[in-house]
C-alpha cells in the first residue's frame, strides 16, 4: 500500500498538465491587467514626456512651426542656459522667497497649532481649523488678484490702511513716515515686490501647515504631558522639551511640501507681477516663471526643455541636502 | 518630605462619581500601600495628590499648607505613571535625567545621579536606548528611575512593578524598602500584589468602589477585618464566607447555618439587629480535627487538592458549602475522602449582612 502510494505520488508532480501551466501563467498576467490603467496612464503622460524632455533639450524647436522644424543643437541649449542672466537671477529669486515664505508659515503655524489643540475642544478647534484652512483651497489666481488690488498704489486697501494709521491718536507716531512715502508701489519697485509675493504665500499656506501641525500635536498622548508636569515643567517648557521634539516629523513633513511647494512658485508672482517679465527689474522672476516665458512667451522648447533639467537638478539637490540633515532622525528609534 | 492630608476628598468624572468623601492621614515619612480592584479609583487619587487632577471637592493639604491650587511642580512629587508615560523622543538617560536639568543641575551631577539610579535599576546597559527599544519591564524600570533619581517631598507609585518578572520584582521590592528606610521619603504605593503591599508598607489603605474601606498596618487589617470586603481582599487563597443567622444556645453565641449547622463565635459585639450574618473563617485557621474537639466539628468530603510545595490547598464540601483549607501537614488524601474539620472557636469572624 505505502509502495505504491510513493510510486504514484512522484509521477503526478513530474507531469504537471497543459490546464496547469496556463492557470499559472493567468496567475501571472491578472495582476498586470489590474494596474494596466495606471501604468498606460504614466507611460503616456509621465514617462513618455520625461524622455521627450530629455530629448528636446538637444533640440531647437518651435511648436508653433510643426514637428518638422525640430534640429539637433547637441549641448547648445544647456550651454546657453548656464550663461543666462535671467536664469540665475530667477534661482535667486526662487530661493529668496523659499526663505522669506516658508519660514515665517511654520514659525506662525506650529504656535498657533499647538495652542488651538492645547486650549480648545473638538467642534469648536475644528471651526477654527478649518477657516485658517479656507486660503489654501481658494484659487491661487483668485487670491493673487485681491492681493493685486489690495496692493495697489493709488487705490489699494493697504496704503489707505497705513494712511488711517498715521492719522490715529496714540500709535499714530508710529507711521508718521507714511504721508511722506505715499504712495507706496508695492508692485513697482523691486525692493517691495519679493516681500509682496512672500506675504500672500505666507498668508494662503499657513493654514494648510496648521492642519498638520495640529494633527501633530494631537498624536502627542496626555500622559506624556502629566510626566512633563510632574517632572517640574512649565507650560513652556512642556512646549519646547516634549510637544516639538515629538513632531519633528510631521515638521520635516511640512518643511518637505513648502520646499517644493516654492520651488515651483509660479500664480502668486505671475499674478502680482501682471505677467509681465517678472516684474520691476526682474524682482518676481521665479524659475517656473522664467521656465514659462522661455517655452511658451519666447517659444523656444529646446531652451526650455534644458533649463527644465537643470532646474530638476537644482530641486533635487536642494530636497536631499533637507533629507540628509533634517530626515534621518526617526521619532523613537534609531536614524 | 511632607506629610498628605486630605479631607472630605470627591472626584467625578461628569456625573460618574469614582471618589467618595476620602478622608486620609499620612505623616511624614510614612511608607503607605494603596490596594484594591480595578476601577476602584486608586491611580485617580494618585493623580489628584500629584496635582494633574482637581479634587471636585474636598482639600487636600500637604505639610500643612493648602495645596488644592498648586501645581505638580510647586508640590514637588515624583510619581511613576501606570502607563509609563516615558518621553518616546528622549534616551533612557535622558528620561531619567530631565527632571535635573528643568531644575537646572549641572551636567556632572545629573550624569552621576542618573548612573546611581540606573545601577540600582539595572539599567547601566541600556543608557543610548530610546524607549521604543525596551522590553515591558526595561520601561517600567526606567519610570521608576525617574522617580528615584529625584529628591522630592513625596513619592507616588501607581502600580510600578506589575510587569516585570517574579524574580526582579522580589528583588526591586527590596531596593525600594531600602531607599525608603535610608532617605525617609513620605510614599503612597498602588498595587495589586498583597505580598507587596504587605511587605513594603508601615500602613495599608484598602478601597472600593471609590471609598477607604479600612486602613491600618498590616497585621490589623488581617487580623481584624472591618467587613466582608476587607476580610475577603486581605489574605491568600481569600475568606470563607458563610451566611447565616445569629442565635444563642445556652448562653452561647452561634451562627445558623441555612443547612441546620450552627459554629459557635465569640461576640465581640456590633451585632446587626436582624440578626442576619457572613461567617468569615480563613483558610490557614481551618483544621483537622482532633479528639478533644466537641464544638465546630464538621465531616466533609475532600473535592479538590492543589498542592504548591508548602501546602496544600483543599476544597472540602461540608454540607453543600465548600470550604478551603489550607494544609501544612501535607497529610496524604485522596479525592472523595472523609474528614472531619474543626474551626477554632476564637478565629471564627462574623460580619454583619450587608445588602
Ligand atoms: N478621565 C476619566 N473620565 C471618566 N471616567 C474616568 C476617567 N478616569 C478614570 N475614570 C473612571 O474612574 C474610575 C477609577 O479609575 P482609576 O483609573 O482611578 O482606577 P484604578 O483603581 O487605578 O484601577 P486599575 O487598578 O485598573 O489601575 C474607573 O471606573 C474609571 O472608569
Ligand atoms: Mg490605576
Amino acid at each position: 500500500m505505502q509502495t505504491s502510494s510513493e510510486e504514484k505520488l512522484p509521477r503526478k508532480l513530474e507531469k504537471p498538465g497543459r490546464a496547469s501551466r496556463i492557470r499559472a501563467l493567468r496567475k501571472s498576467l491578472v495582476p498586470w491587467f489590474f494596474i494596466s490603467p495606471f501604468l498606460i496612464l504614466f507611460l503616456v503622460f509621465n514617462a513618455f514626456p520625461l524622455g521627450f524632455s530629455i530629448f528636446l533639450s538637444f533640440q531647437e524647436w518651435n511648436p508653433v512651426a510643426g514637428l518638422n522644424s525640430m534640429k539637433f543643437v547637441g549641448f547648445k541649449n544647456y550651454l546657453s542656459a548656464v550663461d543666462d542672466p535671467w536664469l540665475w537671477k530667477s534661482i535667486y529669486n526662487t530661493v529668496w522667497l523659499a526663505f522669506a515664505a516658508n519660514i515665517p508659515q511654520h514659525l506662525i503655524a506650529i504656535p498657533i497649532a499647538y495652542l488651538l489643540v492645547a486650549s480648545l475642544k473638538g467642534t469648536v478647534r475644528h471651526l477654527y481649523t478649518a477657516t485658517m484652512f479656507v486660503p489654501f483651497i481658494t484659487s491661487t489666481v483668485a487670491v493673487s488678484l485681491i492681493f493685486f488690488t489690495i496692493y495697489s498704489a493709488n487705490t489699494g486697501i493697504l496704503n489707505q490702511w497705513l494712511l488711517a494709521l498715521s492719522t490715529m491718536p496714540f500709535i499714530g507716531g508710529l507711521f508718521s513716515w507714511v504721508p511722506d512715502v505715499m504712495p507706496i508701489r508695492w508692485l513697482g519697485k523691486s525692493d517691495l515686490l519679493k516681500p509682496a509675493i512672500a506675504f500672500v504665500v505666507v498668508w494662503k499656506y499657513t493654514g494648510f501647515n496648521i492642519v498638520i501641525y495640529s494633527a501633530g500635536f494631537l498624536t502627542i498622548s496626555k500622559d506624556l504631558y502629566d510626566a512633563a508636569k510632574v517632572d517640574g515643567c512649565n507650560a513652556w517648557q512642556q512646549f519646547w522639551y516634549v510637544a516639538l521634539p515629538m513632531i519633528r516629523p510631521f515638521i520635516f513633513f511640512a518643511v518637505t511640501l513648502s520646499i517644493i511647494g516654492s520651488l515651483q512658485l509660479f500664480e502668486e508672482p505671475y499674478v502680482l507681477t501682471s505677467g509681465n517679465s517678472g516684474g520691476v527689474g526682474q524682482a518676481g522672476l521665479t524659475a517656473s516663471y522664467y521656465l514659462y516665458l522661455v517655452g511658451w512667451e519666447w517659444l523656444e522648447m529646446g531652451q526650455a526643455a534644458a533649463i527644465s533639467w537643470i532646474l530638476f537638478l537644482f530641486i533635487a539637490v536642494v530636497t536631499s541636502v533637507h533629507f540628509y540633515f533634517n530626515g534621518r532622525k526617526g521619532l523613537e528609534g534609531n536614524q | 518630605m511632607s506629610s498628605v492630608t486630605l479631607k472630605n476628598l470627591s472626584k467625578s468624572f461628569g456625573t460618574v462619581k469614582v471618589l467618595h468623601d476620602l478622608n486620609l492621614d499620612i505623616e511624614e515619612g510614612e511608607f503607605v500601600a494603596l490596594v484594591g480592584p480595578s476601577g476602584c479609583g486608586k491611580s485617580t487619587l494618585l493623580r489628584i495628590i500629584a496635582g494633574l487632577d482637581n479634587a471636585t471637592s474636598g482639600d487636600i493639604w500637604m505639610n500643612d499648607k493648602w495645596v488644592n491650587d498648586f501645581s505638580p511642580r510647586e508640590r514637588n512629587i515624583a510619581m511613576v505613571f501606570q502607563s509609563y508615560a516615558l518621553y518616546p523622543h528622549m534616551t533612557v538617560e535622558e528620561n531619567i535625567g530631565f527632571n535635573l536639568r528643568i531644575s537646572g543641575l549641572s551636567k556632572a551631577d545629573i550624569k552621576s545621579r542618573v548612573s546611581e539610579a540606573t545601577d540600582i535599576l539595572d539599567l547601566g546597559q541600556l543608557l543610548d536606548r530610546k524607549p521604543s527599544q525596551l522590553s515591558g519591564g526595561q520601561r517600567q524600570r526606567v519610570a521608576m528611575g525617574r522617580a528615584l533619581v529625584r529628591n522630592p517631598d513625596a513619592f507616588l507609585f501607581d502600580e510600578p512593578l506589575s510587569n516585570l518578572d517574579a524574580k526582579l520584582r522580589v528583588q526591586m521590592r527590596e531596593e525600594i524598602k531600602r531607599l525608603h528606610q535610608k532617605v525617609r521619603t513620605t510614599s503612597i504605593y498602588v498595587t495589586h500584589d498583597q505580598i507587596e503591599a504587605m511587605t513594603l508598607a508601615d500602613r495599608i489603605i484598602i478601597m472600593h468602589a471609590g471609598r477607604i474601606q479600612q486602613m491600618g498596618t498590616p497585621t490589623e487589617l488581617y487580623k481584624n477585618p472591618a467587613n466582608v470586603f476587607v476580610a475577603g481582599f486581605i489574605g491568600s487563597p481569600s475568606m470563607n464566607f458563610l451566611h447565616g443567622q445569629i442565635q444563642t444556645n445556652q448562653g452561647k453565641a452561634q451562627v445558623l447555618l441555612p443547612s441546620g449547622a450552627t459554629i459557635d463565635f465569640i461576640d465581640r459585639g456590633n451585632l446587626p439587629a436582624d440578626g442576619r450574618v457572613v461567617v468569615g473563617i480563613r483558610p490557614e485557621h481551618l483544621e483537622f480535627a482532633t479528639a478533644e474537639n466537641r464544638d465546630n466539628v464538621f465531616e466533609g468530603k475532600v473535592d479538590l487538592i492543589e498542592p504548591t510545595g508548602a501546602q496544600n490547598h483543599l476544597k472540602i464540601s461540608v454540607n453543600d458549602q465548600t470550604l478551603t483549607l489550607v494544609d501544612t501537614s501535607l497529610r496524604e488524601l485522596n479525592i472523595d475522602d472523609t474528614i472531619r474539620i474543626h474551626i477554632p472557636v476564637e478565629k471564627v469572624h462574623v460580619f454583619p449582612h450587608s445588602e
